[in-house]
């Protein structure tokens, strides 16, 4: 047990160095920071001072290093476009990201459940067949245009919700929140349901699939056969049983959610890192890039460590494999 | 009596105050930093000129006028400029303003550290005769001083010290990137970078206030699609740019208004002029057809330029002759007329010249710089293909585009121009000289043209005071750039704001905006 959780982190490490490598060496395409922190009346001399001052003359496994180095100490660099620290823009940023993923991952998994559940129970019914139809639209429209959609028909149109940003926030420690105000409440209505909307259609489909391969096994009938409710049988017998894989994709999706909200956030004007990570690419701002980089993989390949372990805990048949196999 | 006279007029202010309203405005880009004269950028110095101000000020029709310093004149033979400073100005923190801030500003805006320091290389010394009084010395007579300055901000030095902020810090950034206190309309009360930055009336400023704004928030939003939905929903009442092609459908909404202009901004064709070779031609080789002035003639006939901003820009822009708008000081009026378009014309230069089936080259060209710049390109690749000259269009997201300009990475190449100084002098210094690093002259000048009269008659110009003289030299160099096509000229760049139907508002051709001339009505 021990020696596999020793090399899965190894392994997890490694993974890791290889995508801090390849955005490094990505970087330069991305390219040239230097004209963007100069005005106009720049002149050679300055662009070849500034260079050199940023470190990037050198080659991009100098840089790496220089960056991995720093990293380790937990100093990601200061920001070309802002003149700050990356790691206290990151922590500033950091809340409206992680709200709104909460926000969209909720409405995802209750909604998604519930519609699950009810196209699976009532599957020739008009209404179930509707929102299997209409979940359709879920899976194939780009977000951008969901949100550019809900935009024009709920601020625009009926000028109901806000059209952008993320209302009034209230510090509360170094967090700010906009879940105490009214205005912050209603800034995250559009957001979370453009996010959500592809995992909520994705959950309930897996649900309705699954519950639909469970009413058919024998023990529902048993259940039936004894008399229970419809209720008891659906909740309390199926549905608890069609969990288990709905789980597992849910935790992975967490992960897309948080790392997917660029596009919401940039449509919304959501005030979050995926945001700060357009700018920094229109900037070539290199600092902020990579630790946006860094950190979505760590997530990544944190989720993907975790989601192993469990398997390694709950199912025996993978550990007595792995042992035999070494 | 009196005191119920006194007492109704209370009231009546005190209800105009209620009337005036919190302005919420949008803009693409956040301004990168609240010091002004770490960044030099129009993001930058168009925001903080509603915070900061220098001695001198542009009106709305971009004319100079007394600001910080309220009259100034030459110093003997054009040794220098001295500046009669206003009395009883005071920054936000209520210190008072004096010869000593402007010594300070002068040393912070020119230090090393700075990037507005390339505005006072003509400046030798900077003498302080008393406290309202302040000599700025020149190593050459330099009539356009006063005008190159309207952008060098004040700050106060006793802030700066305490804060440790005495020279700007732009890679760790300090107290003033953050802060600031400056003596202008408004101050700085929120400031969150890429979020908002909200600025309320100072009520200490020297100068009547012609707006009446009580608060003012600044949010950046990136995407012109939910920019103008925020227009359009009401949840700002400014934004800029509009979109091109969003400009009708906003202009037939009753609640909204388009505001059109023209920006300083001069969009150009540049070519290889150094080169001996096309980089990206299938079938010359070792050859340079744009080094032949036949060529560069041919090009310029053969581009339709009305076509273009019928089409692009929708009737927004204006077609242009030379390096600066017929706006800016120093435009020579009598060579205002662009070449005709006229192909056949064109095709027999290039035939002249020794092209009869004309050659295939390169064409480089940024997507996200100048407005619509890719559309652009791509109908000059069109127009050019039908006198036989055939492009290949390579266009770039700008940060890419610099790089490949300075490898000379190009055959031609699309550039946009917008002088500083709002004067004809500026495109030539950068644009048109003989490129030199030491003497910082021609820093822009990709395609290294070089006119040995132009760079003579540049010094000579930079230090005539005489305007009549000096017209006289900028119209022999319009012509000489018009005669050896160092560039092709091809429009000015549309300016195009969107605000709601109950804003007044004035539009500068330099894309600032100004919020002390707001009115929400």
């Amino acid at each position: 047990m021990l020696a596999f959780i020793i090399r899965r982190v190894l392994q997890s490490i490694l993974v890791l160095l290889v995508v801090g490598a390849v955005a490094f060496s990505m970087f330069r395409f991305v390219g040239d920071p230097i004209d963007n922190m100069l005005g106009q009346e720049r002149t050679q001399a300055d662009i070849e001072r500034l260079r050199a001052d940023l470190g990037l003359d050198q080659p991009f496994p100098v840089q790496y290093y220089k960056f991995l180095e720093g990293a380790v100490q937990g100093n990601f660099g200061v920001s070309y476009r802002q003149g700050r620290p990356v790691s206290d823009i990151l922590l500033e940023r950091a809340p409206a990201t992680l709200e709104l993923a909460a926000v969209s991952g909720f409405l995802a998994i209750s909604i998604g459940i519930a519609l699950g559940v009810f196209t699976a129970i009532r599957r020739n019914g008009f209404a179930a067949n509707a929102i299997m139809s209409v979940s359709l639209i879920g899976v194939s429209l780009p977000t951008f245009l969901i949100g550019i959609l809900l935009i024009y028909l709920f601020s625009v149109e009926l000028g109901w919700l806000p059209s952008f940003g993320r209302g009034e926030t209230v510090k509360v420690g170094g967090w700010s929140t906009g879940f105490l105000t009214e205005s912050g409440l209603k800034a995250l209505i559009l957001p979370s349901i453009t996010l959500g909307l592809y995992q909520m259609t994705l959950i309930m489909r897996l649900v309705r699939s699954e519950m639909l391969e469970v009413l058919r096994q024998d023990y529902i009938r048993f259940a039936r056969a004894r008399g229970l409710r419809d209720r008891a049988v659906n909740f309390r017998h199926a549905l608890k049983n069609t969990l288990v894989p709905v789980i597992t994709v849910t935790g992975l999706q967490l992960g897309s959610i948080i790392a997917f909200a660029i596009i919401t956030e940039t449509v919304f004007q959501w005030p979050g890192v995926g945001l700060l990570f357009i700018n920094a690419i229109q900037f070539v701002d290199i600092p902020v890039m990579a630790a946006y980089l860094m950190l979505i993989s760590v997530m990544f390949v944190g989720i993907n460590l975790i989601v192993d372990l469990l398997y390694f805990a709950i199912d025996p048949r993978l550990r007595a494999d792995r042992t035999a196999a070494h | 009596m009196f005191r119920s006279i006194s007492l109704a007029v209370a009231v009546t202010v005190s209800a105009s105050a209620l009337v005036a309203e919190e302005f919420r405005w949008a803009e693409t880009t956040d301004p990168q930093t609240m010091d002004p004269h770490a960044v030099n950028s129009a993001a930058v110095l168009g925001f903080l000129n509603n915070v900061y101000e220098g001695l001198v000020r542009r009106g709305k029709d971009m004319t100079i006028e007394p600001a910080l310093a309220t009259r100034w004149e030459p110093i003997g033979d054009g040794e220098g400029w001295r500046f009669t400073l206003r009395e009883g100005v005071t920054f936000h923190d209520g210190s008072a303003f004096t010869a000593e801030d402007v010594l300070f500003s002068y040393e912070r805006a020119s230090s090393e550290a700075a990037d507005t320091r390339s505005w006072f290389a003509p400046v030798s010394e900077v003498k302080v005769v008393d406290d309202y009084t302040i000599d700025i010395m020149t190593s050459a007579p330099n009539p356009i001083f006063p005008d190159s300055i309207a952008n060098w901000m004040m700050m106060d030095s006793g802030w700066a010290e305490a804060s440790s902020a005495e020279r700007p810090d732009k890679d760790n950034g300090n107290f003033a990137t953050l802060n600031a206190n400056g003596t202008g309309a408004f101050q700085l009360t929120t400031r969150e970078p890429g979020l908002r930055t909200v600025l309320e009336p100072f009520d200490g400023w020297w100068d009547e206030a012609e707006h009446n704004i009580t608060r003012a928030e600044l949010t950046p939003i990136q995407n012109p699609a939910t920019a103008v939905a925020a227009l359009l929903s009401g949840d700002v009442d400014f934004i800029n740019p509009v979109p091109i092609q969003d400009t009708a459908r906003l202009a037939a909404n009753d609640q909204v208004k388009v505001i059109q202009g023209i920006e300083a901004r001069v969009i150009m064709l540049g070519f290889p002029h150094e080169a001996e070779a096309l980089k990206y031609s299938g079938e010359t080789t070792n050859t340079n057809p744009f080094a032949d002035v036949r060529v560069r003639q041919a090009v310029a006939h053969a581009i339709n330029v009305p076509a273009i901003l019928q089409t692009i820009m929708r009737g927004n822009a204006e077609e242009v002759s030379q390096l600066v708008s017929p706006a800016m000081r120093g435009f020579s009026g009598d060579l205002a007329a662009r070449p005709a378009f006229d192909p056949d014309k064109a095709r027999a230069l290039l035939a002249e010249a020794g092209y009869p089936d004309g050659f295939s080259f390169g064409l480089k060209c940024p997507n996200d710089r100048y407005l619509n710049d890719e559309a652009v390109c791509q109908a000059v690749t069109g127009m050019l293909a039908q006198v036989g000259v055939r492009a290949t269009l390579d266009a770039m997201p700008v940060q890419n585009y610099w790089p490949e300009l300075r490898a000379d990475n190009y055959d031609m190449y699309l550039l946009g121009w917008s002088p500083g100084t709002f004067d004809a002098e500026h495109p030539v210094r950068f644009l048109a000289s003989t490129p030199n690093e030491e003497k910082k002259l021609g820093s822009w000048n990709f395609g290294g043209f070089s006119n040995a009269r132009v760079d003579e008659l540049l010094p000579m110009i930079q230090s005539e005071i005489d305007d009549s003289k000096r017209q006289m030299m900028l119209d022999e160099t319009a012509k000489i750039l018009q005669d050896e096509v160092a560039y092709v000229p091809l429009y000015v760049q549309p300016l195009v704001w969107g605000t709601q139907a109950n804003i007044e508002l004035t539009q500068r051709p330099d894309n600032f905006f100004i919020l002390r001339w707001v009115t929400v009505n």
